[in-house]
């Protein structure tokens, strides 16, 4: 698919703000399953943007505004190719994530993070939801299902660093919350589970089916990649239980959402603020059946 | 090993070469003589405000740090294998943390040191990768605490990387003893430490960004709270720069100034005595308001070189320091020097048996305390200590380590008005910039109460001068 | 040299005024009202709050006498006691012990733990006197200490100014409430009254050494007002201050703070006393004491806010 994204963020302060540091990672990444064919990011006011790649391969943009404002606006647009997904081997035995070296070398998506702490009861219900099942992706997508059957998508029903337990008790979540309890899940049986960020040209998130319209407007969504032992890095979306393919466009991953949030800051003035994120996608024909037609 | 003690000061009850000089001196002086001295020293420092504040409590609590009049002496050629030693680990060190934050982890790759045991220390940062350290100086100031064992021998008990303190002590110490007992020091030909805040500036002006023709260097402070806030105002005296706090630095377009009276003022170089995690709110603790918003960033950019840098907690974290020697080995090619205290890591199995079965004799130490809290002497702790700290160890194996009990050399000390043995360790600093440098000596730190092998001073330790000779002493008198 | 420094500089040099300026007049005022009726003292009590400018924060009565003298001497809460003011003065010295003279830090030092070792709750009623005179000493102390000790460099000359502009604010507060009473109830025109007032800026004997003649209220205007040579009048401190102000900005665009400090030394220079006194003086001090809190701010302004006082917040998006 040809993607055209643009991200983009208002903010309104209710009076003067000055001195703001932000730290945007909104650009897609390359891969195997897509290509960046180019970004592009617009501030307003002006700003001098320092960019650079983090350690986890993120590509980073980070700016400062020094003189008094009362509105920023930035806006980031990406063209990014995806192609279709290689098929996955399923054969690979779950008996590979008890091996100590594996164990060890995969510690960083093993070990609890701010957002991905399980309670005993959780870590149960993982348990017993991979309870027989032998081959890891069979695991995998197991645990995704115990989180769908868990959770119901609810729009503004939950906040950054609400605790997970809390958030399946109250049975209701967006994307992050999806993500950070399939890692959860994962990760208290052994399984190594990592946090992506990025885009999902969808025209309804929960759903995950690919939209009729040319141009939609979304959010930003987040998934998540399970190690699959020998084979590699496999995205699974709990938020819509759709195979990831296509229709998603990464921006990076992390242990968990702080390492991949897409915009935090600082920013002297007052606490309130009005906060606008919206993402456009728009689907253009490749230029080669252009030529066709 | 050796359960025996090494006297510093005597060999068989008669004074070592390098002490007969300061023996004979101390014991000319009329009885209370000494202690009437020590009063003065006493009074000195806490006039001129030489204390630190005892934390957690209310302002205005402020401690001098007692300091004993017998001074530590350090014959020449003694030192120079402590010097070699400490440029060798320090040498390092630094190597190994830009190999880690800037190189290809090539250490890691090859197994020098586990993935896992760098990856899971506290003072680890991935927020710190390919933050540029000019001259490969993350450790621009290095504190490597040494103890002598039983046979005499030193070996690192600890490597401080972040921000180590003490050095104003070493200063200030000389300066008084050169007052209390001024023939005794002249009768010494002992290599002078007064240098020290030129040293550091020379280094710190030497890791300035490239773009900088004469770079502008600060101190920076968590601010006068802190227990070493009068460490950080003397350093910025020492070296003639400011001494400044978060809310005195702004960053714009990723460069970093200091707001003075004329203006925005352009800040090249920051030596920090703030802890990285308070460093940069956008960064790290986002509640953080001793920091400086987008610091980081400007550092990344170039711009400005912070040192220590950051994220060096990774390699002074309690279990990396078992693995000092093997970097040592890797980087350099060459054998320690000096050695580590022996330990044992309770993650290797053939290492947690021994744990297990000499509990009792070890010293097992949390990893992420400092300053001498949760550490566990086995010969002296009771049943129940033991059984708590068996169980500790069988649940989180990474979050201690196990040592040989070593007793820690004593030297004589003035107690009421007499000299009573007691124990000591020594903190050398040391400071890398284009070269690395050895400040003659350091910091002897005493366990003041009987016996006790502690000497931090928030547990009631003190501290010595700490005398490095030209020669080995053979000359009685000059 | 950095903005907080130079700030905590500027203050300290108020704090220390202030407690002198407090003392002074706390010490003309209890003499004066060992002659006063019960009435008359509580008049003089709210006299005292009002030129400190305390009148609104003290919660107390204004008849007693006592608690006026420790709400202004001895109360922490308050922040513009005596004791407030030398213990803030000292928290801001030792912030600035790599900045000023180790002389001047121990002269703050000792009088803030001489304060503190004093029981001043009994000492302020059974020696009022003595404690004053303590007080006003060891301002002249600190005072003296920095001249002698300090550079002038921009830290002499932010001390300075916080000194001379908190002096010219209590000197025209104290002309505004003491004169109003003066003139508006001709009948207490006494000598000493009038002595009361001029001793209150340590200006009596000045005075008297410049006219030589008994006290007449358009010269004790024109002395308080505009002597050119007495360290206490307004315009010898406003002048003093615009001395102080020019060596700090480099030439160029004169700022907002020297624009309006001129303009106010050109009112009180060029005033018409004859018309003040005909009436519209109350106006006048009014005025004035508007706009020196003005030049205060343009200071503030221009050399410790180059940023910002907004609070720092955090925010992250989903």
């Amino acid at each position: 698919m040809n993607l055209q994204i643009r991200y983009t963020t208002t903010f309104n302060y209710p009076k003067t703000v000055r001195d703001s540091h932000n730290v945007l990672k909104a650009c897609p990444t390359s891969n195997a399953a897509q290509t960046l064919e180019s970004y592009d990011l617009a501030i307003d006011p002006p700003a001098r943007v320092f960019s650079y790649v983090d350690y986890w391969g993120t590509r980073v943009d980070s700016f400062g505004i020094f003189e008094p404002h009362e509105q920023l606006t930035i806006v980031a647009t990406s063209h990014v190719v995806t192609h279709p997904a290689p098929s996955i081997d399923l054969s690979i035995d779950v008996a590979r994530y008890a091996e100590p070296d594996y164990r060890v070398e995969y510690r960083a998506y093993l070990d609890p993070t701010r957002h991905t702490e399980w309670t005993p009861p959780l870590a149960e219900l993982a348990r017993d939801t991979v309870h027989g099942v032998e081959d890891a992706n069979g695991a995998a997508t197991r645990l995704m299902e115990a989180v769908r059957d868990r959770l119901s998508y609810a729009p503004g029903s939950t906040y950054v660093g609400m605790e997970l337990a809390q958030v399946l008790e109250n049975g209701q979540g967006v994307c992050q919350d999806y993500a950070h309890a399939h890692i959860a899940l994962a990760r208290s049986v052994g399984i190594p589970a990592r946090y992506v960020s990025g885009y999902l040209y969808a025209a309804d998130q929960s759903l995950g089916s690919t939209p009729d319209e040319a141009e939609i407007d979304v959010e930003t969504h987040a998934w998540v990649e399970i190690h699959i032992p020998g084979w590699g890095w496999q995205p699974f979306d709990p938020t819509n239980g759709t195979p990831v393919a296509e229709s998603h466009v990464k921006i990076g991953h992390g242990r968990d959402y702080d390492d991949v949030a897409p915009l935090r800051g600082v920013y002297h003035g007052p606490e309130d603020h009005e906060l606008g994120v919206s993402v456009r996608i728009s689907r253009e024909e490749l230029a080669g059946r252009q030529s066709q037609q | 090993m050796l359960k025996t003690t090494f006297a510093e000061a005597y060999d068989n009850g008669e004074p070592r070469l390098h002490y007969r000089a300061l023996m004979e001196r101390l014991h000319s002086l009329a009885p209370g003589d000494l202690q009437g001295r020590a009063r003065l020293v006493e009074s000195t420092f806490r006039t001129l405000g030489i204390t630190f504040a005892v934390s957690g409590r209310e302002e205005g609590l402020e401690r001098t740090w007692p300091m004993d009049l017998v001074p530590r002496i350090i014959p020449g050629s003694e030192w120079e294998i402590i010097e070699a030693g400490l440029k060798q680990r320090v040498r390092a060190l630094n190597l190994f943390l830009d190999d880690l934050y800037v190189g290809a982890q090539a250490a890691l790759h090859d197994g020098v040191i586990p993935r896992w045991v760098v990856e899971s220390a506290d003072g680890y940062l991935r927020e710190a990768h390919g933050l540029r350290a000019p001259q490969g100086a993350h450790c621009v100031v290095a504190g490597i605490d040494l103890i002598r064992d039983g046979g005499g021998v030193y070996r690192v008990l600890e490597d401080n990387l972040r921000v180590p303190s003490g050095v104003s002590y070493v200063l200030e110490n000389r300066v008084a003893m050169t007052r209390a007992l001024p023939i005794a020091f002249r009768n010494h030909a002992v290599r002078p430490v007064s240098h020290y805040g030129a040293s550091l500036l020379t280094a710190l002006r030497s890791i300035a960004p490239t773009a900088s023709g004469d770079p502008t260097v600060v101190v920076l402070t968590p601010g006068i709270a802190n227990s070493a806030y009068f460490e950080h105002a003397f350093l910025a005296r020492q070296m003639g720069v400011e001494l400044v706090e978060g809310r005195d630095l702004v960053v714009q377009d990723q460069v970093l100034f200091m707001r003075t009276t004329r203006g925005l003022a352009r800040v090249d170089v920051v030596y920090s005595r703030v802890g990285d995690e308070f460093l940069d709110p956008v960064v790290f603790r986002h509640d953080s308001l001793l920091g400086i918003p987008g610091i980081v960033s400007a550092y990344r950019a170039g711009n400005v070189t912070i040192a220590n840098a950051i994220g060096n907690g990774a390699a002074d974290d309690k279990a990396v320091y078992a693995y000092v020697p093997d970097m040592i080995r890797y980087f350099l090619a060459e054998e320690p020097i000096l050695p580590n205290v022996t330990t044992y890591l309770p993650w290797q199995n053939e290492d947690r048996e021994q744990i297990f079965d000499r509990l009792e004799e070890l010293v097992v130490k949390p990893v992420a305390e400092a300053g001498g809290y949760g550490i566990v002497i086995g010969s002296q702790a009771d049943r129940a200590t033991l059984e708590d700290l068996r169980a500790k160890l069988t649940a989180q194996p990474r979050g201690y380590i196990a040592q040989e009990t070593i007793q820690l050399s004593t030297h004589p000390t003035l107690i009421d008005a007499s000299l009573e043995e007691r124990h000591i360790d020594l903190r050398p600093f040391v400071l890398t910039g284009e070269d690395i440098e050895v400040i003659p000596g350091g910091l002897t730190r005493v366990a003041l109460p009987e016996g006790s092998l502690i000497v931090n001073s928030s547990q009631g330790g003190g501290s010595k001068d700490t005398w490095v000779l030209e020669d080995d002493g053979a000359v009685a008198t000059r | 040299m950095l903005s907080r420094h130079a700030e905590d500089l500027y203050w300290t040099g108020r704090y220390i005024e202030r407690a002198e300026d407090t003392a002074r007049l706390l010490d003309v005022t209890h003499h004066g009202m060992l002659e006063l009726s019960g009435e008359d003292a509580a008049q003089a009590n709210r006299d005292v709050l009002e030129v400190l400018s305390l009148e609104t924060r003290f919660t107390g009565s204004a008849e007693d006498s006592a608690a006026v003298t420790n709400f202004l001497v001895l109360d922490q809460d308050n922040p513009g006691s005596i004791s407030s003011a030398v213990a803030r003065a000292r928290t801001n010295a030792r912030g600035l012990r790599d900045r000023i003279s180790s002389e001047l830090w121990e002269a703050i030092n000792s009088f803030y733990l001489d304060l503190q070792a004093l029981d001043l709750s009994e000492e302020i009623h059974e020696h009022p006197y003595q404690v004053y005179r303590r007080v006003k000493n060891s301002c002249q102390m600190v005072t003296g200490v920095a001249a002698e000790t300090m550079p002038r460099d921009d830290g002499y000359r932010f001390l300075t100014m916080g000194r001379l502009l908190e002096r010219a604010e209590m000197t025209t507060r104290l002309l505004d409430v003491r004169y109003h009473r003066l003139v508006d109830s001709p009948g207490a025109m006494s000598f000493n009254r009038w002595a009361a007032l001029l001793k209150s800026v340590s200006a009596y004997e000045a005075y008297l050494k410049e006219y030589r003649a008994a006290v007449d209220p358009i010269q004790v205007l024109a002395f308080l007002l505009l002597s050119a040579d007495f360290p206490r009048s307004v315009q010898f401190c406003l002048q003093g201050t615009e001395r102080e102000l020019a060596g700090l900005i480099d030439t160029g665009v004169r700022s907002d703070a020297q624009r309006l400090l001129g303009m106010v030394c050109a009112k009180v220079e060029y005033c018409d006393l004859g018309s003040l006194l005909g009436g519209s003086l109350g106006d006048f001090l009014d005025e004035l004491q508007e706009d020196i809190w003005q030049v205060g701010a343009a200071i503030d302004t221009h050399f410790f806010h180059h940023a910002t006082d907004l609070d720092l917040h955090p925010y992250v998006t989903r």
